[in-house]
């Protein structure tokens, strides 16, 4: 790996539910895998994702939903395509039934994680994605 | 593809490219930096470190507050440490400017050290001067303050805050070079807590040591601050002010020209203390070195507080694991401490200095939760002895907890350390 | 086994347990660390009434029960957690579980209420997903339309500052009942384990939540004494991956720092304790569980005894509500959550509960169906009156391995109790962040184990099979049409009411708020009645107590 490829990666949940001990997990083993993570608490709002993502210029967001709150996903993906981060990786993770799952690729998520998703599966496809959408930017 | 680092504030997503740019090094900082020359001067850059537990984040969250109030735009850099493990962080200061992080008037941008040393400084540099010619008002630095590199980065800045935590006692005299010399302002956080004015006076009786800077000198004050007190931290608000008018405006501008190319003025207005900046002193520089070298030191979680001829200051917060069956800190961590204060002070001279006899008195039990500083101090010298007391204190009140001597054979050879690993 | 093996009948067995073992022996540990032998002996434990510490059911220390007829004189409560929707839906849900069985009700409300906002302040999409929307007194009473409050024990979760215990007050003066005939519980009361674990009602400052709860103890105390005010919470520690161990020794270190405020508040021991319960996560570490409620009865009636100084037996007996445990439930083959389930029931039951709520088994991927919520009714039922577990009183009692676990246990518990000790007290221990930190590697350590197959779940990481799609149960919403026309009916209500009087209620929940002789609870009933709202409440105290802010650490 090259040095400048470190994936800066935002995990973050929005929406309403306070259980963080996965998404704490998820920024803890992608720290150990070797990338820059932006851990946030709980009941972020969506503009303030968005700020955040622009300012840090991060390859890939994770949100954590355990209760529903991934139902606001697709407003976050409208938000930051209106905000000229369409190019920016997202990802979900958590407790998603299969019938939204399809709703949520359709609205641009790149991939839903499922509980019993193993950390180094997590980190390798983050990884990869991180570094596909950071040659995208570079052409844009 | 535009002209790199001319964007404005408004133009938030290519101003954060320009830093990614410049962090992975797609972009040579120091050409940057001269491209921007003539844009440069008007934001005002503050500089903030000091030791972990001062609270320096939620300091920085209260000045933004202030800072807002007065209509300024701010932009932050806080600096985090990378894992020399991993290499990977935790990027974990802008939590904590939580709602004025979402503030449309500021812009937080969170920088891994990534184990590099002066590397760090020079790209710190040219983010500053890219957020300067953006148009912000004030422009804040802040990172850790354990070693060098941290010292280093507060170089960047106009004006330079260092805040301490309250009850830091005798400590203040192990942590006083390097960080504490650089401060134009230093801060007591937590001033509610026993200690903190116990600091405060320590503090300003340390200043009193320092030479003057002459007629009209700056002169330092110490600020014992509660962060959730809006007249407190209006009060250093106006501090910063009145050092940008004093001394500090168009400081660091002045330090970057002499920097690096070696040409130019000497900087301009008072300086803050005996010798204004000094270079690195190569006994810090080489301890520096050996940390990074000592896999056993690093997986122990010893940090490098200071380093300067014959006295070397470490710092490890007591975790579970380092814990005996009695729930107190086992004594190989705390000789481990001793022994690596002395070991890398006596090596830092420049060859080898063998361990050949030690001493260890142990006279109060740590627990978990305790910051244990050990610092060690040369007490004599001869052609191939030297003998070192080393002092182990808990940094909340100072309280003695261990007592250790150690005497040295000094070779002449010189080290060849491995290099420190690279994950990427 | 470490002891010299001295008698022949034992030595006999240890040569032929190692002859017939393939490969070496594995070395086994439990969630709380503690190795478990292949066989415990009376070389392991004996009882020794000398030391007093097992004793009988309803005798201290309370080891085997904290009554003396336990679940054969009165059976556990089945208390089912329901929420859903619109007050109305909950109110057709709650009279099918009440007729099912349920000897209770209890209530979970919506997310958003639990974040502190109204409906109106809320993102549609996520109303009424995982628990009820309520807002005002009238909601209440709806939701609790024919259920008569003088004879039915209600749990409702109900964080800091207990608007929803408030609005169901209101509720029983409207409807002439006396609040000393209403009883519950103010389920998950206790603010520390929310803001160490979950969030979940991250509303208040902390200092502010801690002086809200000694009110609202010391109100519920003088004015509705059959009500359970302090819910000490261990499950949302363990939930967030502290061992069970770990989960007790921080739970019964918060109930420590409670009792301590009430005494500091010029409370009698005997006056509170009585009241205090506590609610615990039960994992499917069977004995590992039994284990720990059996140690925590005994340590807790000495703390009460000694360190508290109360004197009499009702405050000293470790009352408790146990959930299974979610965590434990998985999305992959999820018909197998029933049998987990069915287990975790077991340990908790054998463990001496007060009442038990279990879990449906499409609880890990969403909220439960109606479906799930029967099986898991049906399975106390089965449990009770098929498998009789309820005939003999802590039948695993004398046990040479639940007594040397217990004993094991009571040691692990009492080692992480004084690090909080130690630490200046629960308090200050989650102040500072310790237990966040402990908790957080605890969890680690878990899920490294998981991933690297050390700890079996069964379809997750062994056993797995290509799942069939239609074996999962589809998902329950809420009706959006009948949410927006809940909405539009709260706006009604909002316009309707008299802006003086909500006024003039919130400012003296304002006032209350800055003068610590006046009770805020007491204020926030005065506001209920007056028909102030949810969010309001919230946002006054907050406004005047600080917002709590969140420690993210990783």
């Amino acid at each position: 790996m090259t040095h400048d490829m470190i994936p800066k990666v935002l995990v973050t949940k929005i929406g309403f539910d306070g259980h963080d001990r996965g998404s704490r997990i998820v920024a803890a083993g992608l720290r150990d895998a070797g990338m820059e993570v932006l851990y946030t608490p709980p009941w972020q709002e969506i503009a303030a994702v968005v700020k955040l993502a622009t300012e840090e210029d991060v390859d890939v967001i994770g949100i954590s939903s355990l209760a529903t709150d991934h139902l606001i996903v697709p407003k976050l993906m409208a938000a930051l395509r209106e905000a000229a981060l369409g190019d920016v990786g997202v990802i979900v993770g958590g407790i998603v039934p299969d019938e939204d799952e399809a709703m949520l690729l359709e609205a641009g998520v790149a991939r839903v994680f499922h509980p019993g998703s193993s950390m180094p599966e997590i980190a390798a496809y983050v990884r990869e994605l991180a570094q596909r959408c950071r040659q995208r930017r570079a052409a844009a | 593809m535009r002209p790199v680092g001319l964007e404005g504030i408004d133009d938030r997503r290519q101003l954060a490219r320009t830093l990614s740019a410049l962090e992975r090094g797609e972009v040579e900082a120091a050409a940057l930096s001269r491209s921007l020359a003539g844009r440069l001067g008007r934001a005002h850059v503050v500089g903030i470190t000091g030791a972990p537990g001062a609270g320096k984040s939620t300091l920085v969250h209260a000045l933004l507050g202030a800072w807002l109030a007065r209509g300024q735009r701010i932009a932050v850099l806080a600096v985090d440490p990378s894992s020399p493990i991993t290499g990977g962080a935790v990027l974990g200061d802008r939590v904590r400017m939580g709602e004025h992080g979402a503030n449309e008037r500021v812009f937080i941008r969170s920088v891994a050290a990534r184990g590099h040393l002066g590397g760090l400084a020079r790209s710190t540099r040219a983010m500053v001067d890219v957020l300067d010619a953006a148009g912000f008002d004030t422009i804040v630095v802040e990172t850790v303050g354990a070693g060098q590199s941290e010292v280093e980065v507060v170089q960047v800045a106009d004006t330079r805050i260092v805040a301490c935590p309250p009850g830091l006692g005798d400590a203040v005299q192990s942590i006083k070079a390097g960080i504490l010399e650089i401060a134009d302002i230093l801060v007591v956080s937590k001033c509610d807590l026993p200690g903190a004015q116990g600091t405060a006076h320590d503090l300003r009786d340390m200043l009193h040591l320092r030479p003057g800077g002459g007629v009209g000198a700056w002169v330092v004050p110490v600020l014992p601050v509660r962060y959730d007190d809006a007249a407190a931290i209006g009060l250093l608000a106006d501090q910063i002010e009145a050092h940008a008018t004093a001394a500090g405006s168009g400081r660091r501008l002045a330090m970057g020209v002499t920097q690096g190319q070696a040409q130019g003025s000497a900087p301009t207005g008072a300086t803050t203390g005996p010798a204004g900046d000094h270079p690195p002193d190569p006994h810090a520089t080489r301890v520096a070195a050996f940390i990074a070298a000592d896999a056993y030191v690093r997986a122990l979680g010893i940090r490098l507080v200071h380093a300067a001829a014959g006295t070397v200051t470490l710092a490890i917060t007591l975790e579970p694991r380092h814990v005996n069956f009695n729930h107190t800190c086992h004594g190989g961590v705390t000789f481990s401490l001793a022994d690596t204060a002395f070991g890398m002070a006596a090596n830092a001279f420049g060859t080898i200095a063998a361990g050949i006899d030690t001493h260890m008195t142990f006279a109060h039990a740590a627990r978990v939760g305790d910051v244990l500083l050990a610092r060690s101090q040369e007490i004599s010298r001869s052609r191939k002895l030297a003998t070192y007391r080393v002092d182990i204190t808990r940094e909340a009140d100072g309280l003695l907890m261990c007592s250790f001597t150690g005497t040295v054979f000094i070779t002449e050879q010189p080290h060849t350390l491995s290099p420190p690993q690279d994950t990427m | 086994m470490n002891k010299p093996i001295d008698d022949p009948a034992l030595a006999a067995w240890q040569a032929e347990y190692d002859a017939t073992l393939v490969g070496p022996d594995r070395a086994v540990h439990n969630r709380s660390g503690i190795a478990i032998q292949p066989l415990y002996t009376e070389r392991d434990w004996q009882p020794d009434d000398a030391s007093g510490q097992l004793g009988l059911p309803g005798q201290a220390p309370y080891t085997r029960g904290i009554y003396a007829s336990m679940h054969r004189g009165r059976t556990w409560t089945q208390r089912q957690l329901i929420g859903l929707g619109t007050p109305a839906e909950y109110n057709t849900r709650l009279k099918g579980v009440l007729a099912q069985g349920a000897t209770a009700v209890s209530l979970i409300p919506c997310n958003s209420v639990f974040r502190g906002y109204d409906a109106d302040q809320s993102h549609i999409e996520l109303l009424g997903t995982c628990g009820t929307v309520i807002n005002t007194a009238d909601h209440m009473d709806r939701a609790l339309a024919d259920v008569d409050l003088a004879r039915t024990s209600c749990a409702l979760n109900d964080p800091s500052p207990f608007t929803l215990l408030a609005f169901m007050l209101a509720t029983a003066q409207r409807r002439g009942t006396d609040w000393r005939e209403v009883s519950g519980t103010s389920n998950q009361s206790d603010y520390l384990s929310h803001y160490v674990a979950n969030h979940m009602f991250f509303r208040i400052a902390l200092p502010g939540a801690r002086r809200i709860l000694a009110d609202h103890i010391a109100f519920c105390n003088a004015h509705v004494p059959r009500w359970n005010p302090m819910s000490v919470v261990g499950q949302h520690m363990q939930q967030a991956g502290a061992t069970p161990a770990q989960a007790m020794a921080f739970t019964l270190a918060s109930g420590l720092q409670n009792a301590r405020d009430c005494i500091e508040r010029g409370m009698q021991p005997d006056d509170f304790l009585p009241r205090f319960t506590f609610f615990f996560d039960i994992s499917i570490s069977f004995f590992e569980e039994i284990a720990k409620f059996r140690a925590a009865r005994r340590i807790w009636a000495r703390l009460t005894r000694e360190t508290l100084g109360a004197r009499e037996p009702r405050s000293w007996r470790f009352k408790f509500h146990g959930q299974t445990s979610g965590v434990d439930l998985t999305r992959q083959q999820p018909q197998n959550n029933i049998a987990r389930v069915t287990v975790q029931a077991m340990a908790g039951i054998l463990g001496g509960l007060q009442s038990l709520h279990t879990d449906a088994y499409d609880e890990a991927l969403s909220c439960p169906s109606e479906y799930g919520a029967r099986i898991a009714i049906a399975t106390q039922n089965i449990l009770r009156e098929e498998a009789h577990l309820t005939d003999v009183i802590d039948p695993l009692g004398g046990s040479y391995y639940v007594e040397t676990l217990t004993d094991q246990m009571e040691a692990q518990i009492l080692h992480t109790m004084q690090l909080v000790e130690d630490a200046g007290g629960m308090y200050r221990a989650v102040e500072s962040g310790l237990v966040q930190r402990l908790i957080g590697e605890s969890a680690v350590a878990f899920q490294r184990q998981v991933d690297a197959g050390e700890q079996t779940v069964v379809g997750v990481n062994k056993y797995q099979l290509a799942e069939d799609a239609a074996a999962r149960p589809t998902n329950v919403r809420p009706d959006r049409a009948v949410m927006q026309a809940h909405l539009d009916d709260f706006a009604r209500f909002k316009a309707a009411r008299s802006t003086a009087q909500v006024q003039g209620a919130l400012d003296a929940l304002a006032r209350a708020a800055n003068d610590v002789r006046d009770n805020v609870f007491g204020r926030v009933v005065e506001a209920a009645q007056a028909g102030c709202t949810h969010g309001e409440i919230c946002d006054t105290l907050r406004r005047e107590m600080g917002f709590g802010h969140v420690q993210a650490m990783v």
